[in-house]
């Protein structure tokens, strides 16, 4: 049996350890970085450097384009002899350019008689009943379009999805210099569904560049084109509202400073740029403050690559991109600007794919090896700096600390920042200890001092019973009750925060100041209930007043500085709650701090009472006797003897309370309006990390990013109440030990 | 001689600052005071009828026109506008209208109110109370009855008891018999995918069951149609006539006539209706029943599983470990666990019980039935393990405590007696340490009745279709998902559509569970005062 119990204590002391552990194990994969391997290669043919190539949303089965009139599809796994499908060609053209979008399945080609045109490569699964699949390819050829007059080679293509209008971009050959021109696609619905594609209109916008176009890119809206030139200017040129309009010229890099690659991030707002020397800047579409349009803006600084960038794919579910510079492989997240993985391979990269899952990439070398790499990274944007450093989003005008978790749209980027969450834990504990811990402890102090025995015994029970009052009966109070009165009652609030305390002062002034014989018509140890009745009325007075004061101080002013009149009752307007945004410039919510303090104060309250009064009760009775024998008034001994002794028991009782404050959950979640801000407001309201998991949590996929996010914020609520809790512990014992000594 | 004098010179020296400190312990004692009060008076203002007025607003102001018929549930004078305002529930949501059953009329709006005897309320089976007067009752055999009638009343009652037996008829066919068949049904399917073999017979099976189901069904017609035979023409606040089956009310009364017994009968009725039905309308109406159920075996499950836990590490702690400084550390760290915030539990329980372990469950025994889950998504079990798990400290501080009250002559006279240490503990420390442990048990079951965040995340629901306890084999359905009460006001203050038609309700559950956990927290504290007492003698 002895064993038994043994074995049980230790387990279940164990178990308890064991939730920390589990915690923490579902955190830890957030802060672990990528993991590759390489998995194998299949060749494309010997030497074969092919001019696109992509691969299927599962890596089985990638394909190649060199230009010719067919398309390979070689299997991975090598078992299948290569799958060609024919391609129809305009007579007489051979592809001088190609490129791949991987979003569209679609390859978008110009010839070198100066035309330009896309086919769809698509891939459809077949599952067998035994759960294998097997992937059956087909192209879909498109129509090709002639750009400019003068039939010259096209260098280079890009393509943009607008909807309804397309936008091909081709910079083509003419007169021994490149020509910009963006092809307008308009596609007729109708209601059979989606017509045909027609061309709308060709338009030169060679006279618009600043120099001899490099490098040209078209972001997946299709309304913009961007073209580097050769002295290492960006263009970007909106084509968004018909008319092609110049927005911005910028050197990323100084003036006469080339660059060597410009591309999108997912969702296509961002411009990854890296230099000659492999120098790598992300430039963000924002309207800056004070401006009206979207423009490029440097956000973020990655670590140089080796060298130049020589080959660039993206992930087609979230900010990573790979890239590199000869041997040199690196992930990249933008967002967080972290290095993923990176590592040279044994051979100069010539070509990069992601597979639609991020589950893989692949890696051409320069003797048409396709290396398979499994990738294995399922929290990119997770890490130090998103949780706690700030964090420039895309679209925000500056870095900040943010939490939204979800949005509307695919390529919504969740924005992880804990900074807010711990700003309202720490905002809503704040308020509420301002408002419990004076009344706490001065209630503790007066029960385990001057309170006549026989009423300690019922009164301490009482606030006992008071600490297990559920939170969720709190919080609904707090939220269909005090609040709606608060909101019309704030000065009031003020009045009695203000004059309560004042008139206990005055009272005991006075009453003190009677004779010796009136003065014992209260017997010490009942002054409380004699200032019930006095506090009530003096509360009924104050509370009365706020209004008065209300209409004297805060009178509401319109916009040109003159006072608003009251059109009922023909006097100035007066109204707390349109006045306070006006001289603060913060907003003013039904919900808000106030509430929550006080409801929370209410909730803490019992907590320290209890413990600060077991402190101060636990002073050996011999010393305050002793002190009381020496002359001293009971005020004295209780200033120079009890609180001094008592000290680290109270400081234990503020600790313990703090605790309570920082984890409650149910007040906040219903008594404010949950929002993230960063704001030390008492009239606004505050998300907490424990109000946060208890509305996120629930929603949030096993496993994902927000999952462990959330598991994360419970981690840090764990640590900030486990040493809070400590530490009072600690002090506690100390106390123990040092009464002993007494 | 020396005292006197001082006490006529002068006070003793910080007399007023002890008022300050006295201040603090009035004033908490009055907010406790009144905030019990608040709940109280709600709470049990909720089942008091109130009479219902009649009221003549003033042609063409602002509170609308024509006469209002209602009962005045708060009269408040505005903040802003000085003016009288009174809040009016006037009831009569229908189909057609079923936006809000309150409004507010300006006291100097009235031109006159009266309270008419013959009106009527009626608390239906949907769209709440309707307030109107009766005018006259066609029953299905074709009888016409005015209003005026002697035996109307009595008519009227017969009435609504036959629909309560076709209700209640209804609800046991739809629940019972064809809530079976339905079962059985999934059983069937689930069977033809585990083993295709058994397809032709399944099938067959499920057919036949198809048949049964068609003749239930066409019953339940029968009474629903039944439901709609006897008709009570009645009268409303505007004077227009409308036609009200009796099958949709669950019970009338006339609150003008009634005296102050009937009013204190009828409360009460309501009050029991409230502990003991089902609720209705999104939760706003009927009871709490499924609520108040879920709530204690929860509690009693999870004091199951705490009290042996907890019993085990606290006899660990005190009688076996070698006292160091790793069980000075342990016990820290217990007290501490005791701290941390209850919603870290909840975090913990998602991802252990129900995402981990339910989830393996689910792939060894229960197979057939994924993708839906069984255990592997919240449920009242893993409800309990994770209370018990967040009440484990109360439990060990306490028993602690208790079995180091126990004195220590006892156990010395015990182990003298040729006791072993185990015989010892068994036999006379833990029967003395009993009352300690019970204390413990109760404050967990308190602490756990009063918690509500942890639940939101493994398995209370908003409205649970069966109860985790019931007749059906076998018989404790522990993945079944449940109601709660600190869920429910949650739920109910803050998700209805009707918010100032859910007040009430909500009143009335903070009041209930108030109680609860009041006088469950008051016998813990009155047990543990007469322990001490007991020991406190006993040492000597």
């Amino acid at each position: 049996m002895t064993v038994a119990i043994k074995a049980g204590g230790l387990g279940i002391i164990l178990a308890v350890f064991g939730i920390f552990i589990f915690i923490v194990s579902q955190v830890l994969p957030l802060f672990r970085s990528a993991r590759v391997a390489e998995i194998g290669t299949l060749d494309f043919g010997p030497g074969k450097v092919p001019l696109v190539f992509g691969i299927d949303e599962w890596a089985e089965l990638p394909f190649y384009y060199d230009g010719g009139p067919e398309v390979v599809f070689v299997d991975a796994a090598g078992k299948k002899p290569s799958l060609k499908l024919p391609l129809a060609l305009p007579e007489g053209a051979a592809v001088t350019a190609a490129s791949f979008i991987p979003v569209d399945h679609l390859v978008v080609v110009g010839t070198s008689d100066g035309r330009v045109g896309s086919f769809r490569v698509d891939y459809a699964p077949e599952f067998a009943p035994d759960g294998s699949r097997r992937i059956t390819p087909s192209l879909t050829p498109g129509e090709f379009y002639e750009v400019g007059t003068s039939g010259g080679a096209i260098r280079q293509v890009g393509f943009g999805d607008g909807g309804n209008t397309k936008v091909i971009a081709a910079l083509q050959e003419a007169a021994g210099k490149l020509e910009l021109h963006a092809i307008m696609l308009r596609q007729k619905s109708s209601l059979m569904g989606k017509g045909k594609l027609t061309k709308d209109a060709d338009l030169d916008l060679t006279p618009m560049l600043t120099g001899a176009p490099q490098l040209l890119r078209v972001p997946r809206t299709g309304d913009a084109v961007i073209v580097t030139t050769a002295d290492g200017l960006v263009d970007y040129i909106y084509l968004g509202s018909g008319i092609p309009e110049k927005r911005q010229e910028w050197h990323p890099f100084g003036a006469g400073i080339a660059i060597a690659s410009i591309d999108f991030i997912f969702g296509d707002v961002s411009l990854v740029l890296t230099d000659a020397r492999g120098a790598m800047d992300i430039y963000s579409l924002l309207v800056p403050e004070g401006g009206d349009q979207r423009i490029f803006v440097k956000t973020k600084s990655l670590p140089a690559l080796a060298g130049p960038a020589s080959f660039y794919t993206r992930s087609q579910r979230n900010k990573l991109f790979l890239t590199g510079s000869g041997r040199q492989v690196s992930l990249r997240h933008s967002t967080t600007e972290e290095v993923r993985w990176q590592e040279n391979v044994g051979f100069d990269v010539r070509g990069a794919a992601i597979d639609a899952k991020g589950a893989s990439f692949v890696l051409l070398d320069d003797s048409g090896k396709l290396h398979r790499f499994s990738l294995d990274d399922p929290h990119p944007e997770s890490g130090w700096r998103a949780y706690f450093g700030k964090v420039w989003y895309e679209g925000a005008t500056h870095p900040d600390y943010t939490w939204q978790s979800t949005g509307g749209t695919d390529d919504f980027e969740p924005k992880l920042s804990l900074r807010p969450l711990i700003h309202g834990t720490l905002k809503g504990t704040f308020w509420a200890m301002l408002f419990a811990v004076p009344v706490a402890l001065l209630a503790a102090i007066y029960t385990a001092q001057f309170l006549r025995p026989e009423v300690k015994r019922i009164v301490k029970p009482m606030m006992e019973i008071m600490a297990s009052l559920p939170s969720v009966v709190l919080g609904f109070l707090a939220a269909l009750w005090l609040a709606p009165i608060l909101e019309n009652r704030v000065p009031s609030v003020f009045m009695l925060v203000l004059g309560v305390p004042l008139t206990a002062v005055l009272v005991g002034n006075l009453w003190s100041r009677l004779p010796a014989e009136r003065r014992a018509l209260i017997q010490p140890g009942l002054e409380w209930l004699a200032f019930i009745p006095v506090m009530l009325l003096a509360a009924w007075g104050l509370w009365q007043l706020g209004p008065v004061v209300e209409s004297i101080v805060c009178q509401v002013k319109d916009a040109s500085g003159h006072p608003v009149l009251d059109p009922a009752t023909g006097k100035t307007a007066a109204d707390f709650r349109l006045w306070w945004p006006q001289v603060s410039g913060t907003p003013f919510d039904q919900r808000n701090s106030l509430v929550v303090g006080f409801m929370m104060g209410f909730a803490v309250i019992p907590v320290i009472f209890t413990i600060a009064e077991d402190a101060l009760s636990n002073v050996p009775a011999s010393l305050t006797a002793a002190s009381a024998a020496l002359g001293a008034s009971r005020w004295q001994t209780l200033r120079t003897i009890v609180l001094p002794i008592a000290s680290s028991g109270i400081f234990s009782a503020l600790m313990i309370g703090l605790g309570r404050a920082v984890g409650e959950t149910m007040i906040v979640v219903m008594a404010t309006g949950n929002t993230p801000i960063m704001e030390w407001n008492l009239f606004n309201g505050m998300r907490t990390l424990s109000a946060n998991i208890a509305t996120e949590l629930p929603e949030a996929p096993v496993h994902s990013t927000l999952y462990r996010t959330l598991f994360l914020g419970a981690l840090v609520l764990f640590f900030l109440t486990f040493i809070v809790n400590t530490a009072a512990e600690l002090l506690r014992q100390r106390l123990r030990d040092k009464f002993k000594l007494v | 001689m020396a005292a006197a004098v001082s006490l006529k010179s002068k006070p003793p020296q910080g007399e007023a600052k002890v008022w300050l400190t006295a201040m603090g312990l009035a004033l908490g004692i009055v907010m406790v005071a009144v905030l019990l009060g608040l709940i109280l008076v709600r709470g049990t203002q909720v089942f008091w009828p109130k009479r219902v007025l009649e009221i003549t607003l003033r042609e063409g102001s602002a509170s609308g026109s024509g006469p209002v018929l209602g009962e005045v549930m708060v009269r408040q004078r505005n903040v802003r506008t000085g003016v009288e305002e009174w809040l009016v529930h006037f009831g009569n949501k229908s189909k057609e209208d079923p936006g809000t059953s309150y409004r507010f009329v300006a006291s100097g709006d009235v031109v006159s109110t009266r309270e008419p005897l013959e009106v009527m309320v009626a608390e239906r089976m949907e769209y709440g109370d309707a307030i109107f007067y009766p005018v006259r009752l066609t029953t299905r055999d074709g009888k016409v009855m005015e209003a005026a009638d002697v035996d109307f009343p009595a008519a009227l009652e017969t009435a609504l008891e036959k629909a309560g037996g076709e209700r209640r008829q209804l609800l046991a066919l739809e629940r019972k018999e064809i809530g079976r068949i339905s079962k059985q049904l999934v059983k069937l399917e689930n069977g033809i995918k585990t083993d295709p073999s058994r397809e032709t017979t399944n099938r067959a099976a499920m057919a036949v069951l198809q048949a049964d189901y068609e003749k239930l069904a066409e019953q339940a017609r029968g009474l629903r149609a039944a439901l709609t035979k006897d008709v009570l023409r009645v009268r409303v606040a505007s004077g227009g006539e409308l036609d009200q089956p009796v099958g949709e009310l669950l019970h009338v009364y006339q609150p003008n006539k009634l005296s102050q017994g009937g009013r204190l009968a009828l409360a009460f009725q309501q009050f029991f209706a409230f502990l003991s039905e089902a609720p209705r309308e999104a939760n706003m109406e009927g009871g709490i029943f499924p609520a108040i159920f879920g709530t204690f075996v929860m509690t009693i499950l999870m004091s199951l599983l705490v009290t042996p836990l907890g019993v085990i590490a606290a006899i660990y702690l005190r009688e076996y470990a070698k006292q160091g400084l790793l069980v000075r550390i342990v016990r820290i760290s217990v007290n501490n666990l005791a701290g941390v915030p209850s919603i870290v539990f909840g975090v913990f329980g998602l991802g252990f019980f129900v995402y981990t372990i339910g989830h393996h469950i689910d792939e060894w025994f229960f197979a057939s039935a994924l993708p839906t889950p069984t255990f592997g998504t919240g449920g009242i079990l893993w409800a309990s393990f994770t209370l018990a798990l967040l009440t484990l400290p109360v439990m060990i501080v306490a028993t602690e405590e208790a079995l180091g009250a126990v004195p220590r002559g006892v156990r010395e006279a015990a182990l003298a007696c040729g006791a072993s240490k185990w015989q010892t503990i068994q036999r006379v420390v833990l029967p003395a340490s009993a009352p300690g442990v019970l204390t413990g048990v109760i404050l967990a079951m308190a602490r756990g009745a009063g918690e509500v965040a942890p639940l939101m995340l493994v398995g209370v629901v908003k409205l649970a279709p069966s109860l985790p306890l019931d007749l059906e084999a076998p018989f404790i359905h522990a993945e079944r998902k449940f109601m709660h009460l600190g869920f429910h006001i949650y739920d109910v203050g803050f998700q209805s559509p009707d918010a100032e038609a859910a007040k009430p309700m909500v009143y009335a559950t903070t009041l209930l569970l108030i109680v609860l956990v009041v006088v469950m927290n008051l016998s813990a504290i009155l047990i543990r005062n007469k322990l001490r007492k007991k020991y406190a003698a006993g040492t000597f």
